[in-house]
């Protein structure tokens, strides 16, 4: 693909992922309504002038709540992922610089998480916490972090290997100092690409959890908790399942064409690739 | 073991599907939960309920359309003058599933089978005035009482006769029942289908009519109707309002209704402020609006109710009777004012997860707010809201329970001082008094009276506010005749249906 | 080889040590009276059923001695059974286990078999816009909700065409055509991400081999285009396939679950949601640890097969 497509789709993917963080934040500017204003007399409607994408089964307006539920899905996914990223960095980095011991057991508790399936790991999480949204984020936050020990692990093992790291040893520098100022920024391209395609997936899996009541409670708007709730009424209005499945659709679909550009444009190893 | 489990669950595979294409009179039903068990003294919840009572399993006694104690097993009974005195007929020539005949030696053990304390039956408490029971002959029993017992003919009715070879067993009945109903059981797959086929000995001359009822489990609403649309299911049978309004009018699709006996309340403890304060129950009836909820909950189908079903036309009270059912949100406010708890009162709502209750808890919660309280959803995974309802760990909780045909089944062990299921921990004399008094009355009148006393107190400013009584539909293809919904959620009538 | 080998053995007993330990304790720490909750709302409950249906799930032992019991039975095969239908729970994870296995396996085929074609065109189709709409599609159908997709195929195959649209599960050996009419669609839903991610490498794969010499000396020989693309591109784009084998593997579990749910089917998605909703807890733990070691055989035998093909590897 050509230098220029590639920026395009890059500057597409930001473009997406941009607009939706900014409806989200901005959900109370936004949003016509009050996401939890019910309104028996107009509820389970189509889109009108009123409520431009229908309303659900309290009558309560399916764009407001789709904006606010943005905001739920972002909140629990970007903590989620974060925490994951800092645990499981933290652990991975640490076991490629002390190696011996430390590697071998970190990496053997990460091997043991990694072997859950994702969604079975986080629905036994979750029957420990109880349903919500912040332990559906708990659960998806030890469920990446393995995946973060392990992709971080190995590209600094090399780099601890490197010259420029026992340069810097044989002047003294601390080990911290070391893993901040010479390890952790040549890892950035690849932390960058993995949490961007992590948070899509992140997201699926928060709404599935939703979906089957796991995850989010009404009465916060959510985007898996809508379509859960908008199921049961298909056929008497679709309209408050398709959107919000859209909406989770979009918003996971922004993430991953993101990571996915970003790969193309930062990985040196994947550059020149098709 | 793994590889003969495999074995044995294919080989049932090939036997159902021989079965199911030797005959076209199966009915299949469209479930939505899978039931947990099939003893019925041990699993009461309805997925098993719909499967077991009247159609495996029969009573002395059985319940009607119009929720009458009409006999069963029973073919007649005497009542002593006294009232502790119940002498019961047998019918005869009714034979056990496993073709063992049915007599009085099965219905004495299955009442011991009931209160014994290693089946620890959850139904215990309802013959918990039986003292004794003794085989006058093999078609006589004879129950000796320890005081009069008004409920006990209704009671009777939920307590299914099983052969006396099991009355210590509790193992065999939860996945193979053997009843005298007019379907045996057939088998069960888990998270698939339960199949029931017809008992050719039945006792009832040419029924029943069905070959079988297979009960194919659905999880999923939109799954459900669409399997009724297309005529891979038969039925589906106690919807909720939402379902039926989605399949009205669908070509080969018809509707049943009735009002039911279950009822949405919201429970509050009195143990501790705020609710310990009658004053702040009574606002938060006033504050409640019951229609809204009709409306908004339950698409319109159903009625607001006080606390007993309108479908107990001999017992329930016109809710015109009770005061705070007139929905005033200046009075639920002046009433707090009074009360002297300060504002806005912060509660938290545990939410049993179901969506007509959710939904029904997000409009109650809108209601609140509006006149001083500041309700936060505790929306729970069901074990936990269980764990917190059993521990009286809650300011409120949002719920729906199974009626009773008898007014003294719910209100003995929900508003009795120390009542098995009171866990509002709600205790007043002036009720206990009427409801010790009224179990025991054998004039239908008086009892009537001391009933309509504990509705009125219980209405306004008892520990449950009631909200609604829902319409009950079954949904079914045109074919299907002979078959109504019931307000107990019994499936008994398909015995007579044909398809 | 065999030093390889064995080392990844050990890793494997010590995986599935960890993982049964995890499961174990997951289920001790949910919160509150484990028993209280079994029983069901609005239930009378005697202080007696409580004692015993504690002695039977043997909630009333040490923690370390209900491990070790728990542990040692599974091994044997035996994980108790079921706390309310009193069957074993090996039975019950057998009946529930064919189902499972065969939407994920008709979905992985269904993805492979359309993802060489599919990776074929977008390969053609380098380079402008085809080429970027082809790779908006193929992310798109990697981050559709299944879910969502399941109830939207259900909806649509309702109103266009009733007849066909059959649900539930026969098993194949009963009613083979039944049973095939009656997993299409859950499959579908589930196979769209798998032919995202599958196509997506055989486009690259197919880029990779017709740019290497050997095509072109292939070429050169006269072999026929077709021929030598397919052939090469193919073989080159197995490494990376077998790879993700194991990652779609965890995404088809986790996938199914909810299809299942969506499509009446009784599978292991069914069982493990059912009996986490009635607490049966050793269904619970015995199905998690079951699919668990499931899924960890698997990718232990992805990575003896990456040893085979791939020779780098041996060293």
């Amino acid at each position: 693909m050509s230098r220029l497509a590639k920026n395009k789709l890059l500057t597409f993917a930001l473009f997406l992922v941009a607009l939706q963080l900014i409806l989200a934040i901005g959900a109370p500017l936004f949003a016509p309504y009050d996401p939890m204003a019910q309104s028996v007399a107009r509820r389970l409607r189509g889109p009108t002038e009123l409520n431009w994408l229908g309303t659900d089964q309290l009558g309560r307006d399916v764009l407001t709540r789709i904006l606010y539920g943005y905001r739920t899905s972002l909140i629990a996914c970007v903590l989620a992922v974060g925490i994951a990223l800092l645990a499981g960095g933290a652990l991975g980095l640490v076991a490629a610089y002390y190696r011996g011991w430390p590697d071998r057991i970190i990496m053997r508790v990460m091997d043991v998480l990694f072997a859950f399936p994702v969604m079975l790991l986080a629905i036994g999480i979750i029957a420990v916490l109880g349903p919500h949204t912040y332990s559906a984020a708990a659960a998806i936050a030890v469920v990446y972090t393995p995946i973060f020990a392990r992709l971080l692990r190995g590209p600094a093992l090399v780099l601890c290997e490197s010259e420029y790291v026992a340069g810097a040893k044989a002047i003294g520098a601390s080990d911290a100092r070391i893993i901040f100022l010479h390890i952790l920024p040549n890892l950035a391209s690849v932390i960058l690409v993995q949490t961007s395609l992590l948070l899509s997936a992140a997201i699926l899996v928060e709404a599935s959890l939703s979906f089957l009541g796991l995850g989010t409670q009404p009465p916060t708007p959510s985007l898996g908790l809508m379509l859960s709730e908008g199921r049961n009424f298909l056929q008497l209005s679709p309209w408050s399942a398709i959107f919000a499945g859209f909406a989770i659709l979009f918003l996971s679909f922004g993430f991953n064409l993101l990571g996915d550009a970003l790969r193309d444009t930062l990985d040196p190893r994947l550059r020149g690739q098709p | 073991m793994f590889r003969s489990a495999l074995r044995s669950a294919m080989g049932a595979g090939f036997m159902v599907a021989a079965m199911a294409s030797a005959s076209a009179q199966v009915l299949e039903i469209g479930a939505d939960n899978s039931p947990t068990g099939l003893d019925p003294h041990l699993i009461t919840a309805f997925p098993s309920f719909m499967v077991v009572n009247g159609n495996i399993y029969e009573g002395l006694t059985a319940v009607d359309k119009d929720l009458k104690v009409v006999p069963s097993l029973a073919e007649s009974w005497a009542v002593s003058p006294d009232g502790k005195t119940y002498t019961f007929k047998l019918r005869s020539g009714v034979k056990f599933h496993d073709g063992s005949a049915m007599e009085a030696e099965d219905v004495i053990s299955t009442i011991k089978r009931v209160q014994s304390k290693e089946i620890a039956s959850p139904l215990a408490s309802r013959l918990a005035a039986i003292e004794s029971a003794n085989a006058v002959d093999p078609q006589t029993v004879e129950l000796k009482l320890k005081e009069p017992s008004a409920p006990l003919l209704s009671s009777l009715a939920t307590i299914a006769i099983v052969p006396s070879s099991v009355e210590t067993n509790k193992d065999v009945l939860q996945k193979q029942p053997v009843g005298t109903g007019p379907f045996k059981f057939q088998e069960w797959q888990s998270n698939g289908f339960i199949l029931l086929s017809k008992n050719d000995s039945y006792w009832q001359q040419g029924l029943p009519k069905l070959t079988g009822l297979k009960f194919n489990i659905v999880p999923e609403s939109a799954t459900r109707q669409v399997g009724l649309t297309n005529g891979q299911y038969a039925l589906l049978p106690n919807i909720d309002a939402a379902t039926a309004l989605q399949l009205k009018g669908k070509p080969g699709v018809k509707l049943s209704e009735t009002l039911e006996l279950a009822y949405t309340l919201v429970g509050m403890n009195v143990s501790k402020p705020p609710f310990d304060n009658a004053k702040v129950r009574e606002a938060v009836n006033y504050a409640i609006n019951r229609q809204e909820i009709v409306d908004a909950a339950l698409f319109g189908a159903g009625v607001p109710g006080g606390p007993l079903s309108p479908a107990l036309k001999s017992w329930a009270l016109d809710v015109k009777q009770f005061p705070c059912y007139a929905h005033d949100p200046a009075k639920a406010q002046a009433l707090l004012k009074e009360s002297g708890v300060s504002l806005p009162i912060t509660v938290s709502m545990n939410v049993l997860p179901r969506q007509d209750v959710k939904d029904i808890a997000q409009v109650v919660q809108e209601q609140l707010n509006r006149v001083g309280f500041k309700v936060e959803l505790k929306n729970q995974e069901q074990g936990q809201f269980i764990q917190d309802w059993r521990n009286s760990n809650f300011d409120m909780f949002a719920s729906i329970n199974a009626g009773s045909p008898d007014p003294d089944e719910y209100f003995y062990r929900t508003f009795r001082t120390g009542g098995s299921t009171n866990v509002f921990k709600y205790s007043d004399t002036e009720i206990d008094q009427l409801l010790d008094s009224a179990r025991t009355m054998q004039d239908q009148a008086a009892r009537k009276t001391a009933y309509d006393q504990v509705q009125k107190k219980l209405a306004c400013s008892g520990p449950v506010a009631h909200l609604t009584y829902g319409t009950l539909f079954s949904a079914m293809r045109d074919k299907l005749q002979g078959y109504d919904v019931m307000p107990n959620r019994s499936l008994m009538l398909l015995r007579s249906a044909t398809y | 080889m065999n030093r390889v080998l064995i080392s990844r053995l050990i890793d494997l007993v010590v995986v599935l040590f960890g993982v049964s330990i995890i499961v174990f304790l997951m289920i001790r720490l949910i919160p509150g009276d484990a028993v209280a909750i079994m029983l069901g709302a609005n239930t009378e409950i005697t202080p007696e059923r409580m004692a015993e249906l504690n002695r039977r799930v043997g909630l009333d032992r040490p923690i370390i001695e209900q491990y070790l019991l728990w542990a040692g039975s599974a091994l044997r095969g035996d994980f108790g059974t079921s706390l309310w239908t009193g069957r074993p729970v090996a039975t019950e994870i057998m009946t529930h286990l064919w189902p499972t296995l065969e939407l994920t396996f008709l979905s992985l085929v269904i993805g492979a078999v359309l993802a060489v074609p599919v990776g074929c065109l977008m390969a053609q189709t380098r380079g402008g816009g085809a080429d970027v709409a082809m790779r908006i599609a193929a992310i798109a159908g990697l981050t559709i909700p299944s879910f969502w997709l399941g109830i939207v195929l259900i909806l649509l195959l309702a109103s266009f065409a009733p007849s066909f649209a059959s649900l539930g599960y026969v098993p194949f050996s009963e009613d083979p055509l039944g049973n095939l009419q009656r997993m299409l669609l859950p499959s579908i839903a589930l196979a769209l991400p798998i032919l995202a991610n599958l196509s997506r490498l055989v486009r690259s794969a197919m880029l990779d081999a017709l740019g290497q010499d050997y095509i072109r000396t292939a070429r050169a020989k006269g072999l026929s285009e077709r021929k030598v693309v397919y052939k090469h591109a193919l073989r080159n784009a197995l490494i990376p396939f077998l790879t993700s084998v194991g990652i779609m593997t965890g995404y088809l579990l986790g996938g199914a679950i909810v299809v299942e749910q969506v499509f009446a089917i009784p599978g292991l998605g069914r069982l493990i949601l059912g009996a986490i909703a009635e607490r049966n807890y050793p269904v619970i733990q015995a199905t998690i640890l079951v699919v668990t070691a499931g899924f960890v055989l698997v990718n232990f035998l992805v990575d003896l097969l990456y040893i085979v093909v791939d020779p780098r590897v041996r060293a």
